[in-house]
């Protein structure tokens, strides 16, 4: 029933208490709660997650985990990271943010960005900032995955960040060089689209996911070959250096003086973090590996945001006001998939295995961070753009709307 | 889906379960987390509860008790060694028999819980009243205003820990979700009393704890929530819900919020502490229908949904939960006092029928006539 992943119990974070042990020993233990293999779960004995203890809100991630046995793996050693980042897509982002973050924290950092330094798709952003990896004392390549060992002829890296593939036949050739080359930690950007619809919310790592998904065969295969791994569920994203439009879907309107037609209810939840808090989750990760090895973690923000209520935060970024219009996609004959940039339907995970288990803390702050996001909106021109609504206009023409509020 | 099984289900009694959470800081020392370890241990045979010699039993006034949260919540202090009294007017009785309860732990109970008898509206009395008593610790279950407390707070200066039942409904309502306790708090709500009463007592100075459930369920539930759908499943009936049906809530279990009040006891970690308490995962309201089925052993309901701007109810509920969503984060509660929730919604769902409306016990009786009113007119539209 759930595809719930093993982690090898010989791992030195799968110690979970049996039944007899009090829990004496800080490590790694909160994290089998929501680790999965079964016959740690027998235990009957409630593991208790106040062995961290979460700190009120003001203190620093790593002042939660404030343990001496862990002092030396934690941020004290300097890592050499590598980063496979994909050309396009909303995971660009990622990488860029994670390759400054760790440039930031004293870590060596190669980003190996699929395809060629001089195609199309490098002329937008995050790769046309790739300025700012190199002058952060970054190294910045480019290759195909296959030719990994070609590309990065002689090099090791401590630890391997895959945010390119999406099945294993396109991670595949990473993770095993890799292997071969002795990296001590493999991360993987995964998704948090693999879970399986719920009616009972939120996404928490642990739940099922669809078996067919290309990510949980990568999930299963780093499980399998690596005694140090994990992977990482994102949603959406907002951050400047975006590569996929996310905000800007809404701002195109709400400058427009359109009303901004939403499919459904506009109920429907959904996560929308910024970058950076998937880049600091990613480099606790790094900077606390045994405690991070062998989990799942959902890399979202610690809120959701309604489909109404990101409209609603956008315009109010904006300083301006908005029209929402819900309609119901079949009855117009309009695919929302199309029609609109988020699922029609409840998306909602929660970043609880990071807040336990790496005493990770969100700061994506949606109506701060849009303020931002709309500023740079402007400031690029967008708002003066000329564009199309087509879809837009086809919606509001079933439902008899006026196009201009 | 990768959960601990609750003790619990490795009986078939589908009785009370005496688990408590264990509480533990890394060091490991306190004398109250070792007490709860060691009960825990001796839990694996219900009933054979040892009290070690080490545990400080308490003084312990509970305001209410005797209707739903205390009647779970006193059981387990009675069972911890503390001396528990419960002030009410006496409309119910002090002590009555939990569906599930053995004679003998109900003896043991009923013989050892205390009554002080009065209204607690009655200031004056409750000030001399308690003062006279002198307890340790007060659980307020059923207070609602900043004035209710006041009284108690003056009749016992030497007050180790007043635990407050609040609620999430204080909570400001909201785009952003799940609501946290740092979350803006809404000063015009239906629940202003409970805001006003834990700015009251965070004014007193006094060891304060406060507890905000989302909705409550579990046997003897007299808020219909469970009840109301399984009134409507038992009579074959379909189950009007109002808009998308998509609307997120959040359900949990009497028994482990018993358990939440417990963990915080003489916890440090909870002084002047706000706490979520409610279940892991939320539920949509046509989620939860399927759940009430599922507990029930009921087919799958038919779900009818509807705009409630197109009706006049009167004075009627058509729908028992606030139309929006609401729901609430429990991580602080977790990492803080190491509590966790040990039913999950369809197990919590199965635990409530089977003790209450399973064996035709129910607090109010149907009414379907808001149904009727919506049926009526979906099947005219139609």
């Amino acid at each position: 029933m759930a595809a719930s992943l093993s982690s090898p119990l010989t791992s030195a974070s799968s110690v979970l208490f049996s039944s007899s042990n009090y829990p004496s020993l800080p490590s790694f233990s909160p994290s089998q709660r929501l680790c999965f293999s079964h016959s740690a779960l027998s235990s009957s004995y409630s593991v208790s997650p106040a062995l961290f203890t979460f700190p009120s809100p003001r203190l620093s991630a790593t002042a939660a985990v404030s343990f001496s046995v862990r002092a030396a793996t934690a941020s004290g050693e300097k890592k050499k990271v590598l980063i496979v980042n994909t050309n396009s897509g909303g995971h660009s982002i990622i990488g860029f943010y994670f390759a400054k973050e760790l440039l930031g924290s004293g870590h060596n950092v190669t980003i190996l960005t699929v395809g060629e330094e001089g195609s199309d798709k490098m002329k937008k952003p995050p790769f046309n900032r790739f300025s700012e990896i190199v002058s952060a004392g970054g190294r910045t390549v480019w290759g195909d995955p296959p030719e990994i060992g070609k590309v990065l002829a002689g090099e090791t890296f401590d630890v391997v960040l895959d945010n390119n593939g999406k099945d294993l036949d396109a991670v595949r050739p990473v993770a095993d060089w890799a292997k071969e080359t002795g990296a001590k930690q493999f991360l993987f950007i995964s998704s948090a689209g693999i879970y399986l619809p719920t009616e009972e919310p939120p996404h928490v790592e642990g739940d099922a996911v669809k078996g067919s998904a290309g990510h949980v065969g990568v999930e299963k295969y780093m499980a399998e070959t690596f005694s140090n791994w994990a992977s990482f569920r994102p949603q959406y994203m907002i951050g400047s250096g975006n590569n996929k439009d996310c905000e800007e879907w809404f701002f195109d309107r709400i400058v427009r003086n359109r009303p901004v037609p939403i499919p459904g209810s506009g109920m429907q939840l959904t996560n929308i973090s910024h970058a950076k808090d998937l880049s600091s989750m990613l480099t606790l990760a790094v900077e606390k590996p045994e405690a991070a090895s062998g989990n799942i973690f959902n890399s979202v923000s610690e809120r959701a945001v309604t489909l109404d209520g990101m409209a609603k935060l956008c315009a109010k970024a904006a300083g301006l006001p908005v029209e929402i219009v819900h309609y119901d996609p079949k009855a117009i004959g309009v695919d929302a998939k199309k029609a609109f940039p988020f699922r029609n339907m409840h998306f909602y995970a929660e970043p609880r295995a990071a807040k336990e288990i790496l005493g990770w803390q969100g700061t994506t702050n949606l109506p701060e961070d849009l303020k931002e996001r709309f500023e740079e909106y402007v400031k690029i021109g967008r708002d003066k753009k000329t564009m199309a609504f087509e879809l837009d206009d086809k919606i509001l023409e079933a439902l008899k709307v006026p196009a201009a509020v | 889906m990768a959960r601990m099984v609750p003790l619990q289900q490795q009986t078939t009694h589908p009785g009370f379960s005496l688990l408590t959470s264990s509480l533990s800081d890394f060091n490991g020392a306190r004398l109250h987390s070792q007490l709860q370890f060691k009960r825990k241990m001796g839990l694996q045979n219900r009933g054979a509860l040892q009290v070690s010699a080490s545990s400080s039993s308490k003084n312990i006034l509970i305001m209410g008790g005797t209707r739903f949260i205390g009647i779970f919540l006193s059981r387990l202090l009675v069972k911890e060694g503390h001396q528990v009294t419960l002030f009410t007017r006496g409309k119910a009785p002090i002590a009555q028999q939990l569906p599930g309860e053995s004679d003998q732990d109900f003896a043991d109970f009923s013989s050892k819980i205390l009554h002080l008898k009065g209204d607690r509206k009655d200031s004056d009395f409750v000030k001399t009243s308690l003062s006279a008593k002198g307890f340790n610790v007060v659980y307020d279950i059923n207070g609602r205003e900043a004035v209710e407390v006041e009284p108690i707070i003056e009749a016992l200066p030497n007050l180790e820990q007043f635990v407050y039942c609040s609620s999430a409904g204080v909570y400001l309502k909201s785009d952003l979700l799940p609501h946290s306790e740092v979350d803006a708090v809404d000063p015009k709500s239906r629940h202003k009393g409970k805001l006003e009463t834990e700015s009251f007592l965070e004014s007193t100075g006094v060891n304060w704890t406060s507890i905000r459930p989302v909705y409550i369920y579990g046997p003897l539930n007299y808020n219909p929530v469970e009840e109301w759908f399984f009134h409507r499943l038992k009579a074959g009936r379909p189950i009007p819900i109002p808009n998308s049906g998509i609307q997120m809530t959040q359900l949990g279990h009497v028994k482990d919020l018993a358990k939440a009040f417990i963990t915080v006891l003489g916890n440090e970690k909870a002084s002047k502490e706000v706490f979520n308490i409610s279940g892991e995962k939320y539920v949509t309201f046509d989620g939860l229908a399927r759940a009430c089925a599922k507990a029930g052993g009921f087919p799958e309901p038919e779900l009818v949904h509807y705009n409630p701007k197109e009706y006049d109810f009167g004075k009627k509920k058509a729908f028992p939960f606030r139309d929006q969503h609401f729901f609430a984060s429990i991580d602080k509660a977790k990492h803080v006092l190491g509590w966790k929730p040990e039913f999950d919604l369809v197990e919590g769902l199965t635990d409530s029928y089977e003790l209450d409306f399973g064996r035709g016990t129910f607090r109010k009786e149907a009414d379907f006539s808001t149904d009727d009113i919506i049926l009526g007119k979906s099947l005219v539209t139609a």
